[in-house]
């Protein structure tokens, strides 16, 4: 496969994120977060969008083939576009895994490992479940981080701006979670839904 | 103790109903007209309800609460009403009779039953939409309004003036109601109202109606002239600034249309309007106040505690459960909302200048609730607002002029649609 091959599909969602939906997957092993470059290292397609000039890129999330951006700086997605997205080519052109996996936590390292053993049982969870069946309405719930076992999450596609979003997130997701996950203590959605431009269910009546 | 919340896919109250009874820390299934993706993996809190047969909706409530107890149904719009009406008397809920809510929900049987009783309401006419325009204009009174029996949102108003205005304003409303989702939704989408016009200031009125008696809860000013030719709505202002006697008048006027429509729980939205002849019933829909207005609304005076703080959600589901209700006085500040207008007919490709608005003092809230993509529809063939700006202040008058300095922020790119 060559680089040119590769398509590659920005969705900003406001000017400080932006999804790059690809169309290799990047990483299977569930979703894998960066908070800063030091986080980063040893992954080479997050290394390298953390280093995209002029971004002052924040995070970096990479599940399956979405590849999910924060930047901090006022510089429009079309221009930093281009940089994410060379760095995606290369990282699929080099073969080598473009993010690795999560290491284990150390036990030294207080509630961290916690939240980090419960990220990975939430995102199995979404994996496995949860975006199954809102795909079926052209969704995406993207779990952004676990804090304190507080959920963070984002939703996309036909859940953004969905006028039943907040059913699915608190009698579907949310439900799902106490079911499975129990030590959940909650869950944060940090969507921008206004900016849903595809809603399985548009508002439209008193 | 569980909740029935009876949410059509299309509303814009699902964050404010769902999230009140969270707080509440009562169980609650959610039902809508459709199935949800994760209703099969959590069976007790979704469920999927024949909102177009509210008979089927009962049987099928009546079977769902054979395994999970059902306290309370709540409606959040004019369709679900009726339906919960029906579950409410399947279930033995507190709720309204299922005829009271069928009358409030038909605009024509509304007046009927309203004229009947003495309430003053417009003069009214019903016609089929397939009668001669030409033929009835000339025997119309004018200034006139013709309007569908059933459309929210005042979709398909229209007034009209002289003969020519008539045939005009017909064949418009005629063409809504041709619309294919409109023409099959049942006999009444057959048939147009023609009433009198009335003159004068038009209020809204947010009440709470317990074992038949209305307690007002509030009193919106709607300080732009409604006077057509459509009647988009646009700024609702609270406290009233009418005179106590004719916010009394309106008051009695609320409780003599509810008497006459046999309501007897829940809560009600008014359309009255006031003039040197007294208080008139324009509508009154056995539901709370539509699209994101209810922000505007906040019961009680702050601190902690039951009554701080309160949200017209929370009045509405502890009512209908039977709970504890707080203090039904609304806060001491002025709050206002507008329901933006829309700008004009396309497609919407942006909306600019909300940071702009959201930084005009005393402004809380710009919900933009049009979607990028969507194609904005302009009154009377359209209902939709693109959204809604939420202030509070010291005076109503302050609220208004924040609310419209928000609004001058906004600018809405548009593109013709194809």
């Amino acid at each position: 496969m060559s680089a040119a091959d590769v398509r590659i599909t920005a969705e900003p969602i406001d000017n400080g994120r932006c999804k790059f939906l690809v169309s290799e997957p990047l990483h299977a092993g569930g979703v894998r977060r960066f908070a800063s470059p030091d986080e980063a290292r040893g992954s080479p397609l997050a290394e390298a969008i953390f280093a995209v000039p002029g971004a002052d890129v924040s995070e970096v999330i990479v599940s399956g083939n979405l590849v999910t951006v924060v930047k901090r700086s006022p510089a429009a997605w079309p221009v930093v576009g281009k940089a994410v997205g060379q760095a995606i080519r290369a990282a699929l052109a080099s073969g080598q895994p473009a993010v690795t996996s999560k290491p284990a936590a150390s036990p030294e390292a207080g509630a961290a490992p916690v939240d980090d053993a419960l990220y990975e049982r939430v995102a199995d969870l979404f994996e496995s479940q949860v975006n199954p069946m809102v795909a079926r309405h052209g969704g995406r719930v993207e779990l952004i981080d676990v804090q304190d076992a507080v959920v963070m999450v984002r939703m996309a596609g036909g859940c953004q701006g969905c006028g039943m979003a907040d059913v699915t997130l608190r009698q579907g997701i949310e439900a799902m979670l106490h079911q499975h996950v129990p030590e959940v203590k909650g869950i944060v959605d940090i969507t921008d839904h206004t900016a849903g431009s595809n809603p399985y269910f548009a508002a439209a009546k008193k | 103790m569980r909740l029935l919340l009876l949410l059509p896919t299309v509303t814009y109250r699902t964050v404010a109903f769902v999230e009140a009874a969270r707080r509440l820390g009562i169980e609650v299934t959610v039902a809508s007209e459709r199935p949800s993706t994760f209703e099969r993996a959590n069976p007790t809190g979704l469920v999927t309800l024949d909102f177009a047969d509210p008979a089927h909706a009962a049987a099928q409530a009546r079977a769902f609460a054979r395994a999970h107890p059902v306290h309370g149904v709540v409606a959040v719009d004019d369709d679900t009403a009726v339906v919960a009406a029906a579950i409410a008397q399947e279930l033995g809920l507190r709720g309204n009779p299922v005829a009271a809510a069928r009358a409030a929900r038909d605009k024509h049987q509304q007046r009927q039953l309203l004229a009947a009783a003495g309430v003053a309401v417009p003069r009214f006419e019903l016609l089929p939409i397939a009668a001669d325009p030409e033929r009835v204009a000339g025997r119309a009174a004018y200034p006139c309004v013709l309007k569908p029996l059933r459309l929210s949102a005042s979709r398909g108003v229209v007034r009209a003036d002289d003969p020519p205005g008539f045939v005009a304003a017909f064949r418009r409303v005629q063409a809504i109601l041709e619309q294919p989702d409109v023409a099959g939704c049942g006999e009444w989408a057959r048939h147009v109202l023609v009433e009198e016009f009335v003159p004068g200031r038009e209020v809204a009125v947010e009440g709470l109606v317990m074992r038949g008696s209305v307690r007002v809860l509030t009193i919106f000013d709607k300080p732009d002239p409604l006077d057509g030719p459509f009647f988009e709505e646009t700024i609702y202002l609270t406290p009233s600034r009418l005179a106590r006697t004719a916010q009394q008048a309106i008051a009695v006027c609320a409780q003599a249309a509810v008497d006459a429509l046999g309501l007897r729980e829940g809560p009600i939205h008014a359309e009255i309007r006031h003039n040197d002849r007294g208080a008139w019933l324009i509508e009154l829909a056995a539901r709370p106040i539509g699209g994101r207005c209810s922000g505007a609304l906040r019961f009680g005076a702050g601190g902690s505690g039951l009554g701080a703080g309160v949200s017209l959600e929370e009045i509405i589901i502890r009512h209908a459960l039977g709970m504890e209700l707080p203090t039904l006085d609304r806060e001491e500040q002025a709050s206002g909302v507008m329901m933006i207008p829309v700008p004009g007919a396309g497609v919407l490709r942006d909306v600019r200048g909300v940071v702009e608005a959201r930084a005009v003092p005393l402004v809380e809230e710009v919900a933009i609730t049009a979607h990028p993509g969507q194609t904005l529809v302009p009154w009377p063939e359209g209902s939709r607002y693109p959204g809604f700006i939420l202030a509070r202040g010291e005076s109503s008058e302050a609220v208004e002029a924040a609310l419209r300095a928000a609004h001058a922020r906004l600018e809405f790119l548009i593109e013709p649609a194809d």
